[in-house]
């Protein structure tokens, strides 16, 4: 009886078995998602997230980028970027996490590009302005990769699942970098819906420095030209050094500059301001790193005008382990916060402004007056000029042959966008970066500097990639 | 209770008839009672009396006497009782007949608990450690693991750090996964704990404990099994008089070694040399030098002496009918560092009652109450944590600025690390509390329709409730309040239905167990934070007056196993034994039709003293041969790990935070059991009337279809994967053994054991290394170790030094001479797995005098000394360093100096200087004991024992080793095949302790 009784409770439970084992997360599964616009919302923010962190756009990639460059030097562990001999094995490691996080952002908006069209709860206008985000951020992160690496595996909303994939030239990533970016201005919105999220004009200005990276300056002024004629944009007025902080410091909400940045919050900190900071800081409220820092004996530094206020608002001498004559940067700046919130001023108008002068320049084949203009306005409002008005320490067209304003305006960038992570690609894109390295800290740029390692995970776990053959020169 | 009658029945019942069909009845009745009483006088129930030539008995009650009413004159009564020598004795006259019985063979009667059932240890067939209660409690521990470390066999218990309520680690007969847990299956009365730590029970609490090692015991726990299997009995009662035993223990422990670190002067002169290395100015004038003596003591300030104690009682009796047991303890230990601690109070009741012949019921409960007051900042570099700072500390500055406010260190002078923190930041302004209300509840309906026939439901509860509150006060270095709770919820549910049959047929034994079981885990989380407070007197109990709230975390986590089981052990002729067990589980983690594993599993035994050929062999006593094979599993995969499901983050537009949804960064993929199979030989053996007592073990066990993390392309999006792809093999063998060299007024016993394991990689996914053990000191980061297709789990592997070049840097051995020194150069340069563990206890007594002492080592494993990074080999950070590198150090004139030249640039990378022998002999444990003799000497009876003792823990260490403590793991822990490694963890106490224990 009993064991009659014990049998049949065994076969009942073994038939019940499949349901009962079956698992239910009290979480969201892929297969469902992408279907109303605000799972499509959340959907899209996950492609900036990767972004966001100190590992990569959050500090460590700026860090290093200017480590590079001609006004910063890198310390302790980004010393040895700062030898100009290629990177190192921690620096190695820094940038294989950068690429995980470009990827990871390619990735999740790869999966937006594919599995939007097949929802039923939006309409074809929010399709196309969600794939459109998606595209803009997905050219965005390749041509961060192929500044930095060349070549790249191209992983788009059709490749997305194959493990391996082989290396892309380089002249392929920026083909699928404008064909993105062609989609994005033809379906972003005029205005962004929200700060930090991008709108055509985002998508143009993006657009135009792809073009400007590929030489293509005609199609590079003409699209930094449409963006300046939009008149959304102007630059901000400053009266003394420290009015830039109503660009650069924390808790701006936004500035008629913002063209596409990458936006932070008490509760999501930035923490690059840290990696420029010293120890017992008056510009936070913790101590900084000064993983990156300069030195007044630098030329650039030296031979740069007082009455710039942009020198006496991003630089301040401080007492460290390391000499009298450092100097640390304070242009993102968050006085006594723990918590920086500064943004990330990835495209702004005066970098704009300051494209559109040389591309126009050097597509003219000679520095044009429109060109001199908009550098001028630039360099005017950096002493407290309206940046409309012509002033006293303006810059004269016939004082000018077309190398000799490139090397005007690329030093102005210099002043212009320090500690933003772009000098040293500007360096080697102008052509400019051996002799700079050389002027600026008296050191030889190996040729293994110019490209950063591709990361053993991917040499190693992409079988489409030859390690001796795929890996860039040096490493 | 039940079981061990059950036992007997099938054990007494063939000695009987063959006896009985020896003796014929005659003659007229007349009734015949008596006692049976052991050697030690007192009476045994539940002894076997039978009338010899027929089938009529009876038992002895709880005071050992018996009734018999039919007695003939010419009637041989036949004594027996489990593990006891049988006695026949002819009536003859009388009417009543008094027995003493002896032990058969001393312990081979006594009842050793395995998975479902329990057996007596002569008739085991698989190889299964006891540890008693008695041995395990004799000194306080954290928790009842610390006191198996030694006590048995293939057990290998690894302290991660000497906090109090610290966690241990346990290895049966090595690491098997790489991915899941390496701790054995807890299973306390019964129930499969859910948690890798039985943490809810205090030592005094427990009653014995049987670790089950070969496939044979284990296979029956299945999925769980593959680690080893730990059952745990708390303390029951048993019929007659009611005992009442109190023990208490006061012990204070303190710092066992500290290290040497330079004194001031020491300090000053050594930075003044490496500023003239680097070409700066002295940091200190000469003046300043010679001022300087001694300095200030940092590791005085956060160390201290404490005390441990640990009180409990119990009430333990009950009848025929019903069994009884209430023990209630305290533990208290208070840590070492200052303002730590750990408290435990745990109540368990039991109860068993038979409702009739047929029906009966038990229940039993474990409840405890545990705070711990953590002080357990470690790790960090250039003392960014407490155990760091305290050694870093410049001997020249002292903890307070002469306003009683902290110095703060890091700007004390510019050539110190701003990661420099004063301990007193952590020691008096951080504080991690964790409080853990924990209950384990089971209760059994047993019904027997017919003899033999046992029909079981068993049903528990397990449940945790955690709150962890961590607050860093407005006080600590840079802070304006973070305070932050947590609190988790682990619950698990189980039922068990199991059917056990048992007969005797002539020579033939049979009994049998099969079953059906539940068992669900749930994890519910719900975590709060806040930045930036007004005051310190809310602690963690207002978040909502953060300034910047975190923002609230919850998630939930629900598996569940269903299982059917089933063991069937035969014995013919009491000297051919036979095991088979069976357990298929199904696990809702696993992927759709991966979901069920099958575990069998066989064992054979033949006891050999019992044949012609070793029946006269005087100087063998006693001889079992075991042989057994068995798989067993290991669910080594978080429930939802081969779903897609999304993860939630978060973005910031404007400055807002929105909410984002993506898968992570691991593919999900098709998983199933890893399954290992284990094949055992053993032997049981007994010289010289069982004075000694030897257990042999040899084991292979192969583990396959390891989950191995499967590195990705990481331009896929997803960097890993996990696959069933791994294979690894432990071998080994133990020896135990039990010599009872004296008896009589001087009794002297000595027991060891010894077991050698190795482990080895087979295979891993693609040939691809593991690397594992990520340590980050900016000097260097790299992975410490790795696993490798052929070598042992997880050897260190790193650069090999050169000596110095001409200028007293570090210099590496180029091993592919590539003309580079980089990760290509590494190689495997030392073995944290020991050749061979051990442990060694020995007992003496004279009258009332007991001295007893516990050895206990690990010899041929090696470890990395992480913590000698900062110091002892960083120069540009103004930490303090070990009083070696003062004496030691290279210089123009010492060229050959055991440290490097004395410069800011001194680089370095992870190498073979910092991999030290670890082997260590350990006094684990020496005790002098007094019984009073109330009842013998002073005729109070009420007090039927009394015992005081001194003893001290951990007295005496013998090893190499020049950190702290040789018994360190900083990177231990479940998942963790990395081991070895000494990273600033919370050092191991020494403790002298004086105590008592009642009984009335």
């Amino acid at each position: 009886m009993k064991n009659i009784l014990y049998c049949s409770l065994l076969l009942f439970g073994l038939a019940s078995c499949r349901k009962t084992l079956q698992e239910s997360p009290k979480s969201i599964a892929e297969e469902n998602f992408y279907n109303t616009p605000a799972e499509v919302q959340a959907a899209l923010g996950a492609i900036y997230s990767p972004l966001r962190g100190s590992e990569c756009l959050g500090a460590v990639y700026q860090s290093i980028q200017e480590a590079t460059g001609d006004w910063f030097q890198g310390r302790a562990s980004y010393a040895p970027i700062s030898l100009f001999n290629g990177l190192d094995g921690t620096n190695t490691t820094r940038v294989g996490l950068i690429w995980n996080d470009f990827y990871l952002s390619i990735r999740n908006a790869n999966l937006v590009v594919r599995d939007v069209p097949k929802g039923d709860g939006l309409t074809d206008d929010q399709k196309n302005a969600s794939i459109g985000e998606a595209r803009f951020m997905r050219a965005l992160n390749y041509f961060f990769l192929v500044r930095n690496w060349g070549g790249v595996p191209l992983r788009t909303e059709q490749t997305m699942d194959s493990i391996s994939i082989p290396r892309a030239n380089p002249a392929a990533v920026y083909q699928l970098i404008v064909s993105d970016l062609s989609f994005a201005e033809n379906n972003l919105p005029d205005v962004a819906p929200v700060s930090g999220r991008p709108s055509k004009w985002a998508a143009k200005t993006l657009l135009a420095d792809v073009y400007f990276y590929e030489a293509d300056y005609s199609d590079a002024s003409q699209k930094a030209g449409e963006v300046i004629a939009s008149g959304k944009y102007a630059l901000l007025k400053v009266n003394t050094p420290d009015d830039f902080n109503n660009l650069f410091g924390a808790g701006i909400a936004t500035t008629p500059e913002e063209i596409f940045y990458l936006d932070y919050a008490t509760q999501s900190t930035w923490a690059f301001p840290l990696y420029t900071a010293g120890v017992g800081t008056p510009y936070l409220g913790v101590d900084g790193y000064y993983a990156i820092y300069s030195n007044t004996t630098n030329p650039l530094y030296a031979n740069w005008d007082n009455n710039d206020f942009r020198k006496a608002y991003g630089w301040y001498s401080w007492n460290t382990p390391l000499g009298p004559t450092v100097i640390l940067n304070k242009k993102f700046t968050d006085p006594g916060s723990k918590t920086p919130d500064n943004s990330y001023t990835l495209y702004r108008y005066a970098d704009l402004l300051l494209l559109y002068a040389e591309a126009t320049s050097l597509a003219a084949g000679a520095p044009t007056a429109d060109a001199m203009e908009k550098l001028n306005m630039v360099h005017r409002r950096a002493y407290g000029y309206d940046p409309l008005q012509a002033s006293p320490v303006d810059f004269q067209l016939a004082d000018y042959d077309l190398p000799s304003f490139v090397t005007l305006t690329i030093r102005e960038r210099g002043y212009e966008t320090q500690a933003e992570g772009k000098r040293w690609l500007d360096l080697v894109r102008s052509g400019k970066a051996a002799q700079s390295i050389q002027a600026a800290w008296g050191k030889t740029v190996s040729q293994k500097a110019f490209l950063w390692p591709i990361p053993v995970s991917e040499l190693n776990y992409n079988k489409a990639l030859d390690p001796a053959k795929d890996q860039n020169p040096g490493y | 209770m039940r079981k061990k009658k059950l036992m007997l029945h099938f054990w007494v019942l063939p000695v009987c008839l063959v006896l009985g069909s020896l003796q014929r009845g005659h003659a007229q009745d007349r009734p015949l009672s008596g006692k049976v009483v052991g050697t030690d006088k007192a009476p045994i129930a539940g002894v076997s009396v039978m009338v010899g030539g027929g089938s009529t008995g009876t038992l002895t009650d709880e005071n050992g006497n018996y009734f018999l009413a039919h007695i003939h004159a010419g009637d041989t009564i036949v004594f027996s009782f489990s593990g006891m020598a049988v006695q026949r004795v002819a009536v003859g006259e009388r009417r009543t007949l008094d027995i003493t019985l002896a032990g058969k063979v001393a312990g081979l009667g006594e009842v050793v608990v395995i998975g479902y059932g329990s057996v007596k240890r002569s008739d085991l067939t698989g190889s299964i450690a006891s540890i008693k209660g008695e041995e395990m409690s004799s000194f306080a521990t954290t928790t009842p693991l610390m006191a198996l470390s030694g006590r048995s066999s293939g057990v290998q218990v690894l302290q991660n750090t000497g906090s109090p309520g610290g966690s241990i680690s346990v290895r049966v007969r090595g690491a098997n996964s790489i991915q899941g847990s390496n701790e054995p299956l807890y299973v306390i009365d019964g129930f499969p704990s859910s948690s890798t730590d039985p943490s809810i029970l205090n030592t005094s609490d427990i009653q014995n404990i049987e670790v089950l090692k070969d496939a044979s015991a284990v296979a029956i726990y299945g999925s769980r099994g593959a680690n080893g299997v730990v059952l745990i009995t708390t303390k029951k009662g048993k019929a007659g008089r009611t005992r009442v035993d109190y023990s208490s223990s006061y012990g204070v422990q303190s710092l066992r070694k500290q290290l040497d670190m330079m004194d001031a002067k020491q300090y000053a002169t050594l930075y003044n040399e490496q500023a003239a290395n680097d070409g700066q100015a002295p940091y200190f004038t000469q003046d300043q030098v010679n001022s300087f003596g001694k300095g200030y003591d940092w590791q005085d300030l956060t160390f201290r002496n404490a005390p441990i104690q640990n009180h409990s009682i119990s009430v333990t009796g009950g009848d025929k009918k019903t069994q009884f047991a209430v023990d209630g303890s305290v533990f208290d230990q208070q840590g070492i560092i200052r303002n730590s601690s750990y408290k435990r109070y745990s109540l368990v009741a039991s109860v068993n009652h038979d409702i009739s012949d047929k029906f009966s019921v038990s229940y039993s409960a474990v409840l405890s109450r545990i705070s711990d007051a953590k002080q357990e900042s470690s790790g960090a570099r250039f003392g960014a944590s407490l155990i760091s700072a305290t050694l870093l500390a410049p001997p020249t500055l002292t903890p307070y600025n002469a306003d009683g406010s902290y110095r703060v260190l890091s700007s004390s002078y510019s050539f110190v690390s701003e990661g420099l923190t004063n301990p007193l930041n952590f020691l008096n302004q951080a504080t991690d509390g964790v409080a853990s209300n924990k209950v384990l509840a089971n209760a059994a309906v047993v019904y027997k329709p017919v003899d033999g026939l046992v029909l079981k439901i068993f049903g528990g509860i397990e449940n945790s409730d955690d709150r962890e509150d961590t607050y860093q006060s407005l006080l600590y270095y840079n802070s304006q309040g973070v305070a932050s709770v947590s609190v988790t919820q682990t619950t698990s549910l189980l039922n068990e239905n199991t059917i056990s049959y048992s007969k005797t047929f002539g020579k033939h034994a049979l009994s049998a167990v099969a079953g059906v079981t539940y068992q669900d885990f749930l994890i519910t989380t719900l975590a709060g934070s806040g930045t930036g407070f007004l005051s310190d007197v809310s602690q963690t109990y207002n978040l909502g007056s953060a300034a910047t709230p975190g923002i609230p975390q919850s998630s939930y986590t629900k598996s569940l196993l269903l299982s059917g089981l089933g063991r069937i052990n035969y014995t013919y002729d009491d000297k051919y034994l036979l095991t088979a067990s069976f357990r298929g589980d199904g696990s809702s983690k696993y992927s759709d039709g991966n979901k069920w594993g099958f575990f069998p599993s066989v064992a054979v035994a033949w006891k050999m003293k019992d044949e012609a050929f070793l029946r006269d062999v005087d100087f063998i006593s006693d001889a079992k041969l075991r042989a057994s094979w068995g798989a067993t599993g290991s669910q080594a995969i978080q429930p939802y790990a081969t779903l897609n499901q999304l993860y939630s983050g978060k973005t910031v537009f404007g400055d807002a935070l929105y909410t984002t949804f993506a898968p992570g960064t691991v593919l999900p993929g098709d998983l199933k059991w890893e399954t290992t199979d284990q094949k055992d030989i053993g032997l049981d053996a007994g010289i010289l009337g069982n004075k000694v007592r030897l257990t042999m073990d040899y084991y292979i066990k192969n583990t396959r279809d390891l989950l191995n993390s499967v590195q990705l392309p990481s331009s896929l999006g997803f960097t890993s994967t996990i696959e069933n792809v791994g294979q690894i093999r432990n071998q080994g063998l133990e020896i135990a053994a039990d010599v009872n060299v004296l008896s009589g007024k001087f009794k002297w016993n000595v027991s060891g054991n010894i077991s050698f394991n190795k482990s080895k990689v087979i295979k891993l996914y693609g040939g691809q290394d593991i690397l594992g053990g990520y340590v980050d000191m900016l000097v260097f980061a790299d992975n410490t170790d790795l696993l490798r297709v052929g070598k042992p789990t997880g050897v260190f592997y790193g650069y090999e030094e050169n000596g110095y070049n001409a200028n007293g840097n570090i210099q590496y051995k180029d091993l592919n001479k590539d003309g580079l020194i980089n990760q290509n150069d590494k190689t495997i340069i030392g073995n944290p797995n020991p050749k061979f563990i051990y442990g060694f206890n020995s007992a003496m007594s004279y009258r009332n005098i007991e001295l007893s002492f516990f050895f206990q080592g690990v010899q041929g494993n090696q470890l990395a000394n992480i913590s000698s990074v900062d110091d002892a080999l960083v120069y540009g950070y103004g930490d303090n360093l070990l009083k070696d590198v003062y004496n030691n150090h290279w210089t123009p004139q010492n060229t050959h100096a055991k440290y490097p030249k004395i410069t800011r640039s001194q680089s370095m990378l992870f190498s073979n200087r910092f991999i030290e022998n670890g082997s260590y002999l350990r006094l684990r444990n020496v005790e002098l004991a007094y019984s009073l003799p109330f009842a013998r000497k002073w005729d109070v009876s009420w007090i039927h024992s009394m015992r005081v003792f001194v003893s001290g823990q951990n007295l005496l260490t013998v090893t190499g080793y020049s950190g702290w403590d040789p018994e360190v793991n900083s990177m231990g822990g479940a998942n963790s095949t990395a081991q070895g490694v000494d990273y600033y963890t919370y050092p191991t106490a020494k403790s002298l302790t004086v105590g008592l224990r009642a009984g009335f």
